[in-house]
């Protein structure tokens, strides 16, 4: 890693940029809205039948300005969860209780996937029962190395 | 060797939990264009799949694909995929030099006749005898036919193997062809680019090792996923183009606003990849990002389409000199006629036309 | 080779070698023709401004002719205004003409070409549909006149087409490489057929002007 990571890099910075284009955000508002829409009719189905509906962000031509104005108007909601596992991942509740924003990084920081959930509880949340299993064994092992003194009085002989 | 340990015990062997697999996976399907309804089957595929040998065959190439592959300075389920395969033979990678690494060769290929993945970079020489290139006395263009006869699939990654690449363009002293144009009965993948993007060939080996199958390809045999769009559909500069904005030199005020690069070489209308969505460096930037007009590295020829510099509405060639002739010899024989015609005029008026 | 390629490379290099030699052969051949012999004197002095009076006077009909001919009139010189924009004052065509020439010009904005593009075509189909059903125009019209039409129409059609392509399902570099072939047939008409009115329309009518000079009317 570089130390001095202050240094700026000469001359770049007095480069300046300008962009010009049409007006952005009412082209991102236009774009958003039949998401709002689906997201909407997506609640009735999980109501009715308890249909969960997953829609992968990367895959619809939003640009960066529709996403970020499509999640804006989702809002935050009372969870937020940090979820650890090749990089870092959330798993935030909007402010509509069922609509799930789930947004996976690699270890390098880069963002890999972004999916809106509508469900009660998106399944990665919940504890797989492979790795139950295996803390289980985990657990067993360190308690049968170190039972501790209870245990031992306690130990009966057949 | 491959070993009989499924991609999801040796996932987990290396500290990865059932969730972290989940989100490979919904990464992977979304980069693979997949539905999100998918993900559950291919996590289930993944997990059970076994690990393949791949024997990866280096021509004339320069090792640039490889790099890219392993630019992994920071742990990634791609590049754990990457290593799980069973890399039996790979020239920058492998320990084993000389007899030694060409005895694991042929030991991968025996154990695993039909089975194994052949990856190739680099294009193949075929003049002369395919003698401008050879590995412990064998010439490249052996050594392929020899690996690729038990192979279950090639990956041609890179433009060098994939089309011919560099070595291929004008004049193509060695006679350089793509893995394609020698092997006709095994199916190929080709994943071209100067390098191609390192996601799209993990990419491209997750959906084989999940599903067995190739992905779809395109008519030039590249997996639609990520070469099915050109550049310039995706390019955020695309506005500029289509009100007629260009930047002139790579330093003026159009540079400077960001405006389109297509007088400049751009060859991103006829250039289909992924550069403009999924970027490079981690998602940092692509070319034209940078201010520079795309050299479309993933098509064919693509050292041979006129020139990085001249805009597509040029032509590949210098056109004064033969111009000049033309209307030299055209006014040879505008004369010559000319004096034909005077002569017959000369007679008619004579006869008191 | 793709299509791309064989368009930008071989195919335009031998349609531009085949148009030039012609247009030279032709104007060349054309010019040192022996004039018409005059035996008697001239009645008029001013040559010169007769003949590029001619060729202002004759660029509008006159008006008893006109009224008949009003429609081809008008479509006549608008087509002909609009092909100028799509041709000379787009930027991807002006860079073709760098590429070409070794110096350019300004252009206008993309859509002001898209629109006279579209006017092109239009104008160009209705007078198209005028010659083939008026009784005068289809008892004098021969294949020269259709095929330049086609060859005329051919590049505007599949250069609208290039540039949508986004819409029409077919890979851009293909529609590309149509659009430079159909101008490439166009190059290699030129000289061969009535589209060399180009060059040959002003000294023309120049040299009627010079004519009539001699015998002393105004043309």
């Amino acid at each position: 890693m570089c130390e001095n990571a202050n240094i700026p890099v000469s001359g770049l910075d007095a480069i300046g940029v300008r962009v010009e284009g049409p007006d952005l955000q009412a082209l991102a508002r236009e774009t958003a809205r039949p998401l709002l829409h689906e997201i909407r009719h997506a609640l009735e189905r999980l109501l009715k039948t308890g249909e969960e509906t997953v829609i992968d962000l990367r895959s619809l031509p939003l640009g960066e300005l529709g996403e970020r104005y499509l999640l804006e108007e989702l809002g935050t909601g009372e969870l937020d969860c940090r979820l650890e596992a090749l990089g870092a991942s959330t798993v935030r509740e909007s402010a509509y209780p069922g609509v799930w924003v789930v947004t996976h990084e690699n270890a390098a920081g880069v963002m890999v996937g972004r999916f809106l959930e509508v469900t009660f509880l998106p399944s990665i949340l919940k504890s797989d029962p492979i790795d139950v299993r295996s803390g289980l064994d985990r657990l067993t092992e360190r308690l049968e190395a170190d039972p501790g003194d209870a245990a031992k009085e306690n130990a009966v002989a057949p | 060797m491959a070993s009989n340990m499924t991609l999801g015990e040796s996932l987990r062997r290396r500290g990865v939990s059932r969730r972290g697999f989940l989100k490979f996976c919904a990464a992977t399907a979304s980069m693979m264009a997949l539905p999100p309804g998918s993900v559950p089957a291919l996590a289930a595929a993944l997990e059970k799949a076994r690990r393949p040998s791949v024997i990866w065959l280096s021509f004339q190439e320069c090792t640039g694909c490889a790099e890219s592959i392993t630019r992994a300075d920071a742990p990634t389920l791609e590049g754990l995929i990457f290593d799980y395969i069973s890399l039996d033979y790979q020239h920058t990678l492998m320990a084993a030099a000389g007899d030694a690494a060409e005895a694991a060769r042929e030991a991968a290929m025996h154990e695993n006749a039909g089975k194994y993945l052949v990856i190739v970079d680099g294009s193949i020489p075929v003049k002369d005898d395919g003698i401008y290139s050879t590995i412990a006395g064998m010439t490249n263009l052996q050594i392929l036919k020899d690996t690729a006869k038990d192979a279950a699939a090639i990956i041609s990654l890179g433009s060098c193997a994939a089309f011919g690449g560099i070595p291929k363009a004008n004049p193509n002293p060695t006679g350089a062809v793509a893995v394609s144009d020698i092997v006709k009965d095994k199916p190929i993948i080709n994943v071209p680019g100067c390098p191609p993007i390192p996601v799209v060939i993990t990419g491209v080996i997750a959906q084989y090792l999940a599903f067995g199958t190739l992905p779809e390809l395109d008519v030039h045999g590249r997996p639609k996923a990520f070469f099915g769009q050109n550049i310039h559909d995706r390019c955020y500069r695309r506005p500029f183009y289509e009100r007629g904005l260009f930047a002139e030199t790579f330093d003026d005020e159009g540079a400077k606003a960001g405006w389109c690069l297509w007088k400049l070489g751009c060859k991103g209308p006829i250039t289909y990849n992924a550069c403009a969505v999924t970027k490079w460096n981690f998602g940092t930037s692509f070319p034209i990002q940078a201010g520079h007009g795309c050299i479309g590295c993933s098509e064919p020829d693509f050292w041979d389409k006129g020139g990085f510099y001249e805009p597509l509405a040029a032509g590949t060639y210098a056109p004064g000199a033969g111009l000049v002739s033309a209307a030299a010899v055209g006014v040879a024989v505008g004369v010559g006629s000319a004096v034909l015609a005077r002569n017959s005029q000369k007679a008619l008026h004579k006869e008191g036309a | 080779m793709s299509l791309l390629d064989f368009a930008r490379g071989p195919a335009l290099e031998w349609s531009l070698l085949i148009m030039v030699f012609g247009i030279f052969w032709r104007l060349v051949g054309t010019f040192l023709f022996k004039g018409q012999v005059y035996l008697s004197k001239p009645k008029g002095t001013r040559f010169v401004a007769a003949g590029l009076r001619t060729i202002a006077t004759r660029s509008w009909p006159d008006e008893r002719l006109e009224r008949t001919i009003r429609f081809q009139h008008y479509s006549g010189y608008l087509f002909h205004i609009t092909l100028f924009i799509v041709i000379f004052l787009f930027e991807p065509h002006i860079e073709f003409f760098k590429w070409l020439l070794g110096f350019s010009w300004p252009g206008l904005p993309t859509n002001a070409v898209t629109f006279a593009a579209a006017v092109t075509v239009a104008t160009l189909i209705a007078l198209g549909i005028r010659r083939a059903t008026n009784p005068i125009m289809k008892s004098i019209t021969n294949a020269d006149d259709w095929l330049s039409w086609l060859v005329t129409i051919g590049p505007v059609v599949t250069g609208m087409m290039a540039f949508a392509h986004q819409n029409i399902g077919i890979r851009y570099e293909d529609l590309l490489g149509i659009h430079i072939l159909s101008v490439c047939l166009l190059f290699i008409w030129i000289p061969f057929g009535k589209l060399m009115h180009m060059f040959l329309l002003f000294p023309g009518r120049y040299q009627i002007g010079e004519k009539f000079e001699f015998r002393g009317v105004r043309a």
